[in-house]
């Protein structure tokens, strides 16, 4: 496969993945926000730390900070600016991709940058945001369904899972991290945390409706099943990894699989009671900081690798 | 996205109003009678509704729209996406009809690939006179590099794509043919995917000749290209990228033959072999079919400046080692003054008359042919030889005092860049226009292919001038395309 296209795939996953995950803190922003509660004001400071915007005045105005997530173009975090990321690498890449993801993609594409974009959104946000998140799950759906599940698919869901490693790593960051002046200690801002990263039925379904912060860390970050967890995604981004290293020769030491490798035996072999005592801040540090590692050494391993080193001889 | 140019038509200037109904329509006969081909067509469409076809329309549209079948239109607020409008009533040709034309193609074709090689090898032509030599040599389509260079099969044009026309009297002549890197094939296919879904029964019934395997033919074209030595040759679709209007087209070609599409920076030469860059190495690359322009593919070969080229691909290509599909330098067989010789260049090659004759053509590098341009610039449409997309061009019937008093003075000063032909006259065939069936003028541009052998693929782009009375064909100026039907005759239909 070229270089240039598995650099594509990697990031149309990285975007897709990054565009659902910000229609859903929209979602529950803007859900909060219904509620004159001081939860709510909280609920959507987190939602703005979690996608890097840490201007807490904003969280008043939790509506006009939601449409310009969604839809300002100007903005490189918004939902619109990834989605349009996304399709624009899916089309540098058409050929690799079955036409059936790509029409999926394709079209909330072109219903986030049609017309009348705005006043769906304005119409009923949450279902706008819905449908938006529906047809996400509708592409990967087709991916996994119809392409084949070699190089390419690999390089996709590559992305999806360090993509969602890294966010789910930020929220947790922001809930329980060291920098919060409190812990986050209120029902509602908790199933709020849970809705955020997809997993309040699934919670529920492990933990019964005894919503705990200690419980909640221990689900999103080390849950093993559970396919939001960070866990989870370090196992998937291993799978991957060591799949695609089969295709070619190994890169030594720097290779994108052994990071891989050693940051999921790291989340495997974590201890929810040392984490609580010495704080997740560190923790939740190094996870980030090795997901951008593996990022770094997927991008020398498999696309921008030194030419003299693979000429022929 | 541009489809090249068909038709006479200054591209500043507004629609040329003329009858409504052409001199010659695809469906109605002189005296208002259903040409038999067109029956069952007529009979269905006459069963549907406004309301129906409207709906069928916006299905169609749809699909392209949803395909990604698009160009996108950078406006000053937002940039948009507009698919290539599409009619969903098919053109129907005849069985013997399209024989004359696959006859007339191939010939044509063959005579080209010949004259191709033997500019580039012993000029035996030349020396001749049959063609003039300066005519030749001084084009900036001649490419000097390729002088002397093995070409297997002497297949120099291994993707034609021709513009045809029908006369007034309803026999096809050429147009223009497309021998550097034509495109539109996409159009047709997808076209044929719609007309399929648009009007299944009557598609069945008509016995129409499939078209799908061109991807398959192509294939098999370029990978007949290369070196017997490398018998797992690999294949490569080059694109300029992404932002090239004819994208979709590169990447549906790469996708349906399943061959890697690439851009310049994915390739590497070394040691005069070509490698693409992938995940694991390089690997060696055998065959391009490039949709890249001449002028862009090598940077130290042609143009300097251009980043879409690969540096060393032309020196890789000469020590052979690699094939680049179509040749550089084939443009120099369609252009607009060698044109006016290919009834000639055929008689030289082949010993035949020409199957599908040309649009007459005045040189005005010849002095009488020029004296009797001038006198009668008011008749003439004038192109320059250099030029294309429908630029500097005067279309006599139209224009001014001024504007002829310009163009005679700018003839005079470099007659050989201008050739002259009477207006062109397009037949018309019935299109649905907001809700109406109405007369619209269309051409034909099939696609050739040739290798090892030459096949003519049996069905074609037909383009529209949606624009009532408009003969601009051109999708940059509200031209679009329709499926065309090739139908099969008395033969058996391949299932």
């Amino acid at each position: 496969m070229l270089a240039r296209v598995a650099d594509s795939l990697y990031w149309v996953g990285r975007y897709v993945e990054r565009a659902e995950h910000i229609c859903r803190l929209s979602d529950v922003m803007l859900n909060a926000t219904l509620d004159r509660t001081e939860a709510a004001a909280q609920v959507a400071r987190i939602a703005l730390a979690a996608v890097g915007d840490p201007e807490a005045e904003k969280a008043a105005s939790p509506y006009a900070v939601a449409t310009a997530l969604v839809l300002d173009r100007e903005d490189p975090g918004s939902i619109v600016t990834s989605l349009s990321r996304a399709r624009e690498n899916a089309r540098q890449v058409r050929d690799q991709i079955t036409t059936e993801a790509w029409e999926r993609l394709n079209l909330v594409f072109l219903r986030m940058t049609g017309a009348d974009a705005g006043k769906a959104f304005a119409d009923g946000s949450q279902a706008f945001l819905h449908d938006t998140i529906a047809d996400l799950h509708l592409f990967k759906g087709a991916a996994d369904a119809t392409m084949s599940h070699g190089e390419g698919w690999r390089f996709l869901l590559l992305g999806v899972y360090l993509e969602r490693a890294s966010l789910i790593g930020r929220l947790l960051e922001v809930c329980f991290g060291d920098g919060r002046r409190r812990p986050l200690g209120d029902h509602f801002a908790l199933t709020s945390v849970l809705r955020m990263s997809c997993a309040l039925e699934p919670y529920l379904r492990r933990y019964t409706a005894d919503i705990q912060p200690r419980s909640i860390l221990q689900f999103l970050l080390l849950d093993e099943e559970f396919p939001r967890s960070i866990r989870f995604s370090t196992a998937q981004i291993e799978e991957h990894l060591s799949a695609l290293t089969r295709y070619g020769p190994s890169a030594g030491q720097a290779s994108p699989e052994r990071l891989a490798g050693r940051l999921k035996a790291r989340l495997q072999y974590a201890d929810i009671d040392e984490l609580e005592a010495l704080g997740a801040s560190g923790f939740l540090t190094t996870v980030g900081d090795e997901c951008a590692a593996i990022h770094q050494a997927i991008y020398e391993t498999f696309v921008a690798y030194p030419l003299e080193l693979r000429l022929p001889a | 996205m541009e489809l090249g140019v068909a038709t006479a038509q200054r591209s500043d200037e507004a629609t040329i109003p003329i009858l409504a109904i052409g001199p010659y329509d695809e469906m109605t006969g002189s005296a208002g009678d259903v040409r038999p081909h067109y029956a069952a067509l007529e009979t269905r469409i006459e069963t549907l509704t406004a309301a129906e076809l409207a709906e069928r329309q916006r299905v169609l549209e749809r699909f392209f729209l949803l395909q990604g079948i698009t160009f996108t239109v950078y406006g000053a607020e937002s940039t948009t996406e507009r698919i290539i409008p599409t009619d969903l009533l098919p053109r129907i040709i005849p069985a013997d009809e399209w024989d004359r034309i696959e006859k007339g193609l191939t010939q044509r074709l063959r005579a080209l690939n010949m004259f191709l090689a033997d500019i580039y090898g012993d000029q035996q032509i030349l020396m001749d006179g049959v063609v003039p030599r300066d005519l030749i040599l001084a084009a900036p389509s001649y490419r000097r590099e390729m002088q002397n260079l093995y070409v297997p099969h002497q297949a120099y044009a291994n993707v034609c794509g021709s513009d045809l026309i029908r006369q007034p009297d309803g026999s096809f002549a050429v147009l223009e043919d497309n021998l550097r890197v034509p495109s539109g094939v996409s159009y047709m296919l997808a076209n044929r995917e719609a007309s399929k879904r648009t009007f299944p029964g009557t598609f069945r019934g008509a016995g129409v000749m499939p078209i799908d395997r061109y991807p398959d033919l192509l294939l098999s074209t370029l990978k007949g290209m290369a070196a017997e030595w490398r018998p797992n040759a690999q294949v490569v679709v080059m694109t300029p990228g992404v932002y090239n209007s004819a994208y979709y087209e590169h990447a549906y070609l790469a996708r349906l033959m399943g061959v890697p599409l690439v851009e310049g920076r994915d390739l590497v030469v070394h040691d005069n072999m070509v490698y693409m860059r992938t995940t694991t190495g390089l690997r060696r690359v055998d065959i391009i079919y490039r949709r890249v322009d001449d002028d862009f593919i090598d940077p130290l070969t042609f143009r300097r400046d251009s980043g879409l080229g690969v540096a060393g691909l032309f020196n890789a290509y000469r020590a052979g080692n690699v094939v680049i599909c179509n040749a550089p330098g084939t443009g120099v067989a369609d252009d607009k003054a060698v044109y006016a010789y290919v009834p000639e260049i055929i008689r030289y090659y082949l010993g035949e008359d020409a199957i599908l004759p040309n649009i007459e053509t005045f040189l005005c590098r010849e002095p009488a042919q020029l004296s009797h341009v001038l006198a009668n610039l008011d008749k003439f449409v004038v192109k320059a030889v250099g030029a294309s997309g429908g630029y500097g061009m005067l279309v006599g019937p139209h224009s001014t005092q001024k504007q002829r008093d310009e163009f005679a003075s700018a003839i005079k000063a470099d007659p050989e860049n201008y050739i002259a032909q009477p207006t062109i006259q397009l037949s018309t065939a019935p299109c649905l226009i907001d809700g109406a069936i109405e007369s619209r003028h269309v051409d034909l541009r099939p696609f050739i292919l040739s290798g090892e052998k030459i096949v003519v693929t049996p069905g074609a782009l037909t383009r529209v001038a949606l624009k009532r009375g408009s003969l601009v064909v051109n999708s940059s100026q509200g031209g679009g395309s329709k499926d065309t039907w090739v139908l099969s005759g008395d033969q058996e239909v391949q299932p």
